[in-house]
């Protein structure tokens, strides 16, 4: 289970967010938040999309594969 | 409106369809009512970056993306695998999403991690595993549950010689995506619906000897020698059903990023340019098979001596040490031309073990891309126009290689994948990079 920490964000971007659910494809406000915080940090390179270790095993996968040599 | 499908089906090939396509009844009846075409590829024709190419109609230098793998910067050990953020441009579903049109997506390679998009998105195999966040929304895994069981984002231990274990478990894979495609596209909203089954890829890799009787290694009496033909079938009767749950009048794409071809061998790249005197050693390779990673690793690289590098793969991508671009590059910049051509012209005629020309291609990439993004290869290299793999590692004490250093592998990429509209969009050559205007101009047509 990861960690997790509350953030407040403002009631009037939460029931913006709550009143467009299905249109953003998100079950909850926490969950879109969390979406869009992910990829625009990854966008900026501030969050790497694979952890180190998650990186050395799809580079042991892309060798097994044949991509890598 | 009517909505668009697109199947992908990762390396189906041409040639090899229209000669197993009187025994695919669901892919001949829409060739037959609708088109069959080549689709050319990008270079390289390789998954990544070939599918993104397709779906943001941008070949790999405007991407920067050259490979799974790309140099983060000019240092020597500093390779990223690429990831749906190395994508800046936008695809597709982006565009459509824009204009409030919805999408399903599942398996395109390059969406992991996923992106938020209008719609639902299960990533690709380069996701970790299925325990990581690897669907937007991130509660969408329990559908995936729902409608797959346990989801197989890609084929284990593709290396081997127990065939049949392969052969099982991609088939699993393969009906279980299958299965999770018809769950969404007839529970979900989407104007379009887009899926990349990569089994079909793995099994050419694995069985490409056991059915193609020019293949040096084909056996006739293989008890997999109809294993593919039978895998295409499945892949025909799976198409079939979930077809049968797609709104009428939806205009379907089966389309591939590249196509296949048998593969010969492989050229030990970084062992010829230890020959030429292009890369030097501090010390021999301790044994056969070392990976010149590793080498770097330990520091046992004369950088100061050495001109170039490469690495391995399906192709072979050729670094050259630059003074004033690399940290400790040895060719002077006002020779950076000179070198590379004289590089490429004698890359160009390596020969096979009797001398004969293998036909190596070397691509320059100014020239074969629109926009030159991120750090390309200064050389991307088909040996024997990707009959013969690259082989990036050291230690062999000799250049061709029969064997593939990284386990049996009968299979390389060709440059034409397939394009099968219904209805149809014409028989003549199409390039992977309209795909993405041919499905906005559908909702375009559809909008008016």
């Amino acid at each position: 289970m990861k960690k997790e920490r509350e953030i407040r964000i403002s009631e009037e971007v939460a029931q913006a967010i709550e009143a467009h659910l299905s249109e953003l494809s998100a079950a909850s406000v926490d969950e879109y938040v969390e979406a869009v915080l992910r990829e625009r940090l990854r966008r900026d390179g501030h969050l790497p999309a694979y952890s180190p270790e998650e990186e050395r095993e799809v580079a042991r996968r892309l060798r097994d594969l044949g991509y890598l040599d | 409106m009517t909505k668009l499908a697109l199947i992908g089906l990762d390396c189906a090939d041409p040639v090899l369809l229209r000669e197993l396509l009187p025994g695919l009844p669901t892919l001949r009846e829409l060739a037959a009512g609708g088109s069959l075409a080549r689709l050319r590829s990008v270079d390289p024709p390789i998954t990544i970056p070939a599918w993104m190419c397709m779906m943001t109609g941008k070949d790999p230098g405007e991407l920067g993306v050259y490979g799974f793998r790309n140099r983060k910067d000019h240092g020597y050990d500093k390779l990223g695998v690429a990831s749906s953020a190395s994508f800046r441009e936008p695809a597709v579903w982006d565009l459509l999403g824009e204009r409030g049109l919805r999408s399903i997506l599942i398996g395109v390679p390059g969406t992991y991690p996923p992106k938020p998009v209008k719609g639902l998105l299960v990533s690709c195999f380069l996701a970790p595993s299925t325990e990581v966040a690897y669907t937007y929304p991130a509660s969408l895994r329990e559908k995936v549950t729902h409608f797959a069981g346990e989801y197989l984002l890609d084929a284990r231990d593709f290396r081997t010689e127990d065939k049949a274990r392969l052969v099982e478990e991609v088939v699993v894979m393969t009906k279980r995506r299958f299965a999770l495609a018809r769950g969404l596209a007839s529970s979900e909203p989407w104007d379009l619906f887009a899926m990349v089954e990569i089994g079909l890829d793995r099994l050419h890799h694995a069985l490409w000897a056991h059915h193609d009787p020019q293949h040096p290694h084909h056996d006739p009496a293989s008890q997999f020698r109809d294993a593919l033909r039978q895998y295409y079938q499945l892949l025909d009767q799976e198409i079939a059903a979930l077809l049968c749950d797609l709104p009428g009048k939806t205009q379907v794409l089966v389309v591939s990023d590249h196509g296949v071809q048998s593969l010969e061998g492989g050229i030990a790249l970084n062992e010829w340019l230890i020959r030429k005197g292009y890369l030097v050693l501090k010390a021999d390779p301790a044994k056969p098979g070392t990976r010149l990673d590793d080498l770097v690793g330990q520091d046992l690289v004369d950088w100061s001596r050495t001109l170039a590098w490469g690495e391995g793969g399906y192709y072979g991508r050729v670094l050259l040490n630059v003074a004033g671009r690399e940290p400790e590059g040895a060719i002077p910049s006002s020779e950076y031309e000179t070198v590379r051509k004289k590089l490429a012209r004698e890359l160009a005629a390596i020969p096979d073990e009797e001398g004969c020309s293998i036909g190596t291609r070397v691509l320059f990439p100014e020239e074969i891309y629109r926009e030159v993004r991120g750090i390309a290869p200064d050389l991307l290299v088909y040996f024997g126009d990707l009959r013969f793999r690259s082989i990036g590692t050291v230690g062999w004490g000799r250049i061709h290689l029969r064997e593939n250093d990284t386990g049996p592998d009968d299979a390389n990429h060709a440059p034409y994948g397939i394009l099968l509209a219904y209805p149809g969009l014409g028989s003549g050559d199409r390039s992977i990079l309209e795909v993405k205007d041919m499905i906005l101009q559908h909702f375009d047509g559809e909008a008016s």
